[in-house]
């Protein structure tokens, strides 16, 4: 073989001699004898090219020493063609068998798609990579069946609800391992501030290659301990071969409130507060405040801390590879204004990505990265976790000041009383902050500064062996920054308050592995061995300063009275590992693979800390067997089943030192004290999953549909609970058991198809739908069920037989006729009625007999009422090209959940709080059939302040059109000329349209994050923004 | 020799990796910034530390930290709502409290905290503390019961039917008296209310019997407890029990028989001349027990007693309290020289607002749990009781404490008609002494009064009588999930 190709080289050295230089022309066509336009003609080892015309011809002149020609197109399997002595070269590209090409990124290593036998989708990174979104994961929505995103409120850089197959998990994480380039990378949000910063953020969505979506236990096994909840693998991008290529992709847009709550005007305010105060008998106090020029005062509060905020982003990269050496280098830019005010997001960004070939049997490598990113915000969102309730949260602020007063005073000033909004008129005292000032005084930023690098070296001395070995750190110095002034707001009571924090996150992680890849005839395999140890430490301290000593000081190093610690943490964890993983093919047909991981957590307690876990799966390609191609294959063209179970585990979230039992130190008097502070479980373990997963993946009619089917089932057992205490035993926090179970079970369905594919118009178009039925089977001993709060009040719960987080609330049928009250529903059945203007001992009546009825006890009448999570979800893509004009729309969906909908509660309430427009169609005389009951001055049961109720969950099923792209390619003709490679314009919109039944502004927001039993709450979040963006991308 | 190469590279690439053994440092941390449970009783500083430990459970923003105190008060006539928010005890003054409120559920779990830690150190200590701490050890056990007397008084104060009714027959609240320190220990049924107060009957009496007469120092006399702190709030408990024959044993122990009213034994408690002085240095002669806060250990916020009474906007506070002009200061015998209403009561954007408390943000003051002239008064009620007679001595107390406030006012036998006028102009002066000192409510409660209605520009709310299932708070709706055997 050897000398044959001696031999051929040299005639072909012969041959080029005697022609030093020559024109080669030809025509490139695809099988069925189309031309093919922009097909990239290049002499092989050179950087000398050209491209098609759209007729499919090239005319190419060669150097001497050119041996051979590459003929490459997208979507083309690549050919190379011996120069010889021709003069003109006519090549037949075939279509890439895509599925069979494809590489995918497994776990520490890579593999042919066709040879998979775990559930991996794959989202490219041009998929994300111009979406005007801070971080790849927000942008994954809709883009994999089986991939959950819920993007909690509008909030800039906040973490979306991320589920891969559901909720696997109560009191840990259920968050998915994220990896980058084989690092296991921070997730969450770590932020101590008012700001969201979600730490994938620090990741260049520009800079991504490629993200894995791996779902089943033969995917993740490999990653034992940590995947129960699936991972997901992030690859950046690499320099391909040829000549430096340089690339810019830039955009500008808009950020606003989209599907706002419509509230009353200053006027409808006026007249339904006195109502309720004239429903008891009371006089108007609610009374019209006037301008200096004598208008009515009527101030939209909305306006005063939305608004339209403009956006910006910038990459450049350059990338190119020789024979040895392959490099991406990029920087990039980015600026996003929120539609909150003063909600900003600024990134910078630099990557460098080398791989070097140092000789024949080794090669090295870095990829490296630094991200400085400061994410602002001024005002309190009240739509991060915990902040439902807090008093500056202008999610419901916006809603609820009163309209009928200003944000000034007509003299200039702040319009505000104490630490309250001023009246005004109005004799009734409205006690929300006037949320100018803050906004003009307060700030409450967080910068992050992080540098991620991986260095490896490779070595391979033999053809099939090889071991590689990489360093990785990863360092995340985040830095707090709050002043809140004393004028109004958090820092009124205490004349001023500054706080700072620092924070180090630092990890190192060492990998080690040794692969075997090796064919004997018609078998296959491939075995991988390694060793991995990972420590993370963290540690944080900061200040908090009161009481200004003078105006003049706005930061921490100015001049305080009082010197308070805050953000003090000391954490380490460390992760010791073994794994291996063998797959094994017979003829491509027949596969099986298993893999296992030992992993060894210093979390858990003494004697508990190392686990196993494993998967095995197998593969069978139908469609390779003979009996297939008699003529099913005309119909069914490839058809592989699979099939996989295993046993992973999740450490995600269980404190470092959760097994042991705590004294700690505080104050009393100005001298140390010391209590009982954490019970500790001596028995912590491992939470662990059993995944199975049966599919099968097809293409028909000649590839015309491809597509992919799976079946599976989580079995989530020794589920980590924490165990809740009654109040009465006084123990200081519960803690953490191996009890429980929950399982999660569903069916993925993909599709893919290009129905339309010509020479003017290509029409793509894939639709992924998921099914998740989620189930708790059971819960601590001596634990029927286990209530999460959202801040203030309760409504979700989990008990065994349902699934997580159901929404938890008191029944109510609607608006009594006759009386105008809400009608409650007891426990028992009993209906009673509200009337708050009753004494209070007797507001509560028996709907049958009007006698009075005990009042509602949230703890014995809540009932479990309906399920938050969606049961089914999916995506709609359709891209369509015309000529050099492309259009991309991408629709996800949610169906049968339901939210709680508490910001109705909100502005349904009765105290000085404004209303949406909808209490315009309250009760007001015997006989009428409304939902809203009859206003009574100060009434905060009716509405479901007090407690939650049946009337605020309401179902929360949606279509989005997520996003919609109208895009240009300047033709090759055209960008040649101006010395460009190509170059595409495009109008980019996210967030434009939704069809949902939903009354707040949109049913896809979190109040809780990423929490798991308490997901689906709706209460005072402000909504998702609407992003409209231009953009520009030019390669040279 | 390329041979070689590969060998050698293979090795140390292996060595690198593969080899790296698993380090035992990292898969065993210890933690540096907690003590170990097995080591909390090591020593003696560890030992006293605890004890503090229980005092800074009471201190609490939920329970004496603030919380408590407001509660109580603004349940009484004397404090006007100015605020609608339901998180600053509007539902506390409009008797709203339902079982789901942060406010039912917050106290309760306050005082249980409180009462675990004293459960799991007197464990401690008999386990290992009471060899290490010596002579110590009794008066460090006292310390504790004496915290955990004053949790379950407090609960008894919220959660129960009063003791007078059906003579502490009526259901208590679950009597927990061993640690708990791990899950498992949800279900307790309540004790009766007679057992709960003899429960905290018991620890005062251990308490009375174990506690150094004094601490050594005034600071230490006022923060930390001392016998004739748990005489007091024995005065205090069996006042609440209508047991006035054991009131006056009690008391005696610290009032002397005649004027001026000293403590004989122990700290030698009296009526501080400078009444102001109690509010501002916070460390006078009759404050018996006290909370208290310093730059880095406030109350925290929304517990704060001065951000709830002071006016809004003065030093930060929030006004959500002013004085009822129909209560306590509409009684037209307590003067306006008497330095509670010309010193401790402000006038600010036509209301009248209560000025024990004006330290501004972050709201420093020390809160006083227990003062002296409460010992006295309560000894002159039980005497006028116990006598059914205009009683001289108590007259006196009664005197002891108007003059110091107001010297322009003493009153003679002559002034009361008889005993029940006698009761009630002391009851008036309790009133009028401890506003806003979280007295009003068990006062009324211990007597089975009503709550007096109140009212503001359009709200009212009704008096509630004894009979009335508002006149004490719900069960907490988190006890009721939990616990199976409540209620």
């Amino acid at each position: 073989m050897r000398k044959l190709y001696l031999l051929l080289m040299g005639v072909v050295f012969f041959a080029m001699q005697a022609n030093a230089q020559r024109t080669i022309t030809g025509k490139v066509t695809d099988e069925k004898g189309n031309p093919i336009a922009n097909a990239s003609v290049l002499v092989k080892g050179s950087t000398v090219g050209t491209s098609t015309s759209a007729t499919g011809i090239y005319t190419l002149a060669v150097p001497a020493t050119a041996k051979a020609l590459i003929f490459s197109s997208v979507d083309m399997t690549s050919q190379e063609v011996l120069i010889g002595s021709k003069t003109t070269i006519d090549v037949t590209l075939k279509a890439e068998d895509k599925v069979m090409q494809e590489v995918v990124v497994v776990g520490y290593g890579t593999q042919k798609k066709s040879d998979v036998t775990g559930n991996i989708a794959t989202v490219k990174g041009s998929a994300i990579a111009d979406k005007p979104v801070p971080s790849f994961d927000a942008a994954l929505a809709g883009r994999a069946a089986g991939v959950q995103i819920t993007t909690a409120n509008g909030v800039l850089n906040n973490p979306p609800v991320f589920r891969i197959r559901g909720t696997n998990s109560i009191n840990l994480s259920s968050y998915p391992l994220i990896v980058i380039d084989g690092v296991v990378t921070y997730t969450g949000d770590n932020s101590q501030t008012l700001a969201a910063s979600n730490v994938l953020s620090n990741i260049n969505p520009s800079d991504i290659e490629s993200m894995e979506i791996l779902k089943d236990a033969a995917a993740t096994a490999i990653y034992g301990s940590r995947a129960a909840n699936g991972v997901v693998l992030i690859t950046t991008k690499k320099g391909k071969k040829g000549k430096a290529k340089v690339n810019y992709d830039g955009w500008v847009g808009f950020t606003q409130p989209t599907r706002m709550w419509e509230v009353l005007n200053a006027e409808q305010y006026m007249m339904i507060k006195n109502e309720g105060l004239s429903n008891v008998g009371a006089a108007p106090r609610y009374l019209p405040s006037y301008t200096n020029d004598g208008k009515l005062i009527n101030t939209n509060w909305a306006d005063v801390v939305y608004r339209q905020g403009v956006s910006h982003s910038h990459n450049l990269n350059v990338a190119g590879a020789n024979e040895n050496t392959s490099y991406f280098f990029s920087i990039g830019y980015t600026n996003q204004q929120g539609m909150i005010k003063k909600n900003d997001f600024d990134r910078k960004t630099i990557r460098f990505n080398v791989d070097h070939k140092v000789n024949n049997w080794m090669t090295v490598g870095l990829n490296s990265s630094y991200a400085n990113e400061l994410n602002e915000a001024a005002l309190n969102s009240g739509s991060l976790p915990g902040a439902a309730f807090a008093s500056g949260g202008i999610g419901r602020l916006a809603l609820t000041l009163p309209p009928n007063i200003g944000v000034y005073l007509n003299n200039g000033t702040y319009n505000i009383s104490g630490n309250a909004v001023g009246k005004m008129n109005n004799i009734e005292t409205p006690t929300f902050w006037n949320p100018q000032p803050i906004l003009d005084q307060n700030y409450s930023n967080t910068e992050n500064n992080r540098i991620v690098g991986n260095a490896y070296i490779q070595i391979k001395p033999t053809k099939d062996i090889t071991f590689r070995t990489s360093y990785g750190v990863d360092y995340l110095n985040t830095d707090n920054k709050n002043f809140y002034s004393k004028i109004q707001g958090d820092g009124f009571a205490n004349s001023g308050t500054a706080f700072s924090t620092l924070s180090k996150d630092k990890r190192w992680t060492l990998t080690s592995t040794l692969q075997y890849d090796k064919t004997f005839g018609s078998h296959s395999v491939n075995l991988l061995l390694g060793t991995e140890q990972q420590r993370s430490t963290f540690e944080g301290f900061g200040l908090t300063r009161q009481t200004l000593s003078d105006d003049f000081f706005t930061v921490i190093q100015g001049g305080f009275n009082t010197p308070l610690t805050a953000g003090l943490g000391l954490g380490e964890n460390y992760l010791a590992s073994k794994f291996g993983r063998i797959n094994y093919d017979f003829k491509k047909k027949y596969f099986i693979s298993g893999s296992v991981r030992n992993d060894g957590y210093s979390a858990f307690a003494a004697g508990k800390k190392f686990g196993n876990f494993y998967s095995y799966s197998g593969g069978w390609d139908l469609s390779r067997e003979n009996f297939w191609s008699r003529g099913l294959s005309k119909v069914l063209n490839s058809f592989k089943l699979r099939a996989s179970y295993g046993k992973v585990g999740n450490i995600s979230g269980i404190g470092n030192f959760s097994s042991f039992s705590f004294f700690s130190s505080g104050l009393y008097n100005g001298g140390a004290s010391l209590a009982f502070s954490q019970a500790g479980n001596p028995d912590l373990t491992w939470e662990t999953s059993k995944k199975s997963d049966i599919g099968f993946t097809f293409a028909l009619f000649n590839s015309l549909i491809s597509g992919e089917f799976a079946y599976y089932k989580n079995n989530i057992d020794g589920l980590l609970l924490s165990v809740p205490n009654s109040p009465s035993t006084g123990m200081p926090n519960s803690v953490l058991k191996n009890v429980g179970s929950m399982y999660n079970k569903g069916v993925e369905i993909t599709l893919n198809s290009t129905p339309v594919k010509g020479k003017h118009f290509t029409w793509n178009t894939s639709l992924n739908i998921s099914n998740n039925t989620n189930k708790v089977t059971a819960l601590a001993p001596g634990v029927p069920f286990i209530t999460t709060a959202t801040s203030l009040e309760t409504p979700s719960i989990t008990k065994a037989g349902y699934s997580v987080g159901m929404l938890y609330v008191v029944e109510t049928r609607g608006v009594d006729a006759a009386t105008g009250r809400r009608i409650f529903v007891r426990a028992d059945g009993a209906e009673i009625l509200y009337n708050h203007q009753a004494p209070v001992a007797s507001r509560w009546t028996y709907r049958s007999n009007g006698q009075v009825a005990p009042a509602i006890n949230p703890g014995v009448d809540q009932k479990i009422w309906r399920n938050t999570a969606p049961k089914y979800f999916g995506g709609f893509d359709n891209s369509f090209k015309i000529d050099n004009f492309e259009v991309s729309a991408l629709l996800t969906y949610q169906f049968d959940f339901y939210v709680y909908n508490g910001t109705r509660a909100s502005v349904l309430d009765q105290r000085f709080w404004n209303s949406t427009t909808e209490v315009l169609t309250r009760w007001q005389k015997p006989g009428d059939v409304t939902k809203i009951p009859r206003l009574v001055y100060a009434d905060n049961v009716s509405n479901g302040s007090a407690q939650p109720i049946s009337e605020n969950a309401q179902k929360g099923d949606f279509v989005k059109l997520r996003s919609l792209t109208l895009a240009y390619n300047l033709p090759t003709s055209l960008t040649s000329k101006a010395g460009l490679s190509s170059m595409r314009f495009y109008l980019s919109g996210q967030n434009l349209a939704m069809i949902t039944k939903y009354q707040g502004p949109d049913p896809e927001v979190s109040s809780n994050g990423n929490g798991n039993t308490n997901q689906g709450i709706d209460r005072n979040t402000v909504g998702n923004a609407l992003t409209v963006t231009v953009g520009l991308n030019v390669g040279f | 020799m390329r041979k070689y190469i590969y060998s050698f590279s293979a090795a140390l690439v292996l060595a690198a990796g593969f080899s790296s053994c698993v380090k035992d440092k990292y898969m065993n941390p210890v933690s540096q910034t907690s003590i170990s449970d097995v080591n909390a009783f090591d020593t003696k500083t560890r030992i006293d530390a605890q004890v503090m430990g229980i005092y800074s459970a009471l201190k609490s923003g939920q329970l004496y930290g603030g919380r408590y105190f407001i509660y109580n008060d603004v349940r009484a006539e004397n404090f006007l709502s100015n605020d609608g928010n339901r998180v600053t005890a509007r539902a506390a003054w409009e008797f709203s409290e339902a079982s789901g409120d942060n406010e039912v559920n917050n106290l309760w779990a306050a005082c249980y905290t409180t009462i675990n830690r004293v459960n799991i150190f007197l464990e401690g200590m008999k386990n290992k503390g009471n060899a290490v701490a010596g002579a110590d050890s009794s008066r460090f056990n006292a310390e504790a019961r004496f915290s955990r007397a004053l949790a379950y008084y407090s609960l008894l104060q919220f959660y129960c039917r009063p003791y007078w009714d059906g003579n502490g027959s009526k259901p208590g609240v679950p009597l927990r008296l061993t640690a708990i320190t791990n899950y498992g220990y949800n279900n307790l049924k309540r004790s009766t209310v007679g057992e709960v107060y003899q429960q905290i009957l018991t620890d005062l009496n251990y308490a009375e019997q174990n506690l150094l007469l004094n601490n050594g120092s005034t600071i230490l006399n006022i923060t930390r407890a001392h016998r004739n702190a748990a005489i007091a709030l024995k005065v205090r408990t069996y006042l609440s029990m209508q047991n006035y024959p054991a009131v006056i044993t009690e008391a005696n122990k610290m009032v002397s028989a005649a004027a001026p009213f000293v403590a004989a034994t122990g700290v030698p408690h009296v009526l501080s001349a400078n009444l102001v002085s109690v509010y501002t240095t916070y460390q006078t002669t009759e404050s018996v027990f006290s909370m208290p806060f310093t730059t880095v250990d406030p109350p925290g916020t929304q517990n704060q007693l001065g951000f709830y009474y002071m006016p809004l906007g003065v030093g930060g506070a929030s006004g959500i309290f002013y004085l009822n002009p129909s209560g306590i200061i509409g009684d037209a015998s307590w003067t306006a020289t008497d330095v509670r209403r010309s010193s401790l009561i402000i006038t600010n954007g036509g209301k009248q607002w209560l000025a024990k408390y004006t330290n501004p943000g972050p709201f420093l003051d020390w809160a006083p749990v227990i003062r002296y002239p409460e010992v006295m008064l309560s000894l002159a009620e039980a005497l006028v009781r116990t006598t059914n007679t205009v009683d001289t001595r108590a007259v006196a107390l009664l005197n002891a404490v108007r003059n110091r406030a107001d010297a322009a006012t003493t009153f003679t036998t002559a002034n009361f008609a008889n005993s029940t006028a006698l009761t009630d102009a002391i009851l008036k002066e309790r009133n009028i002494e401890f506003l806003g000192e979280g007295i009003r409510s068990i006062d009324i409660l211990r007597l089975g009064l009503d709550f007096p209605a109140k009212s503001i520009p359009g709200f009212s709310v009704a008096a509630i009588p004894s009979s009335s299932p508002a006149y004490f708070w719900p069960t907490p709706s988190e006890e009721s999930r939990y616990n199976t055997l409540i209620d």
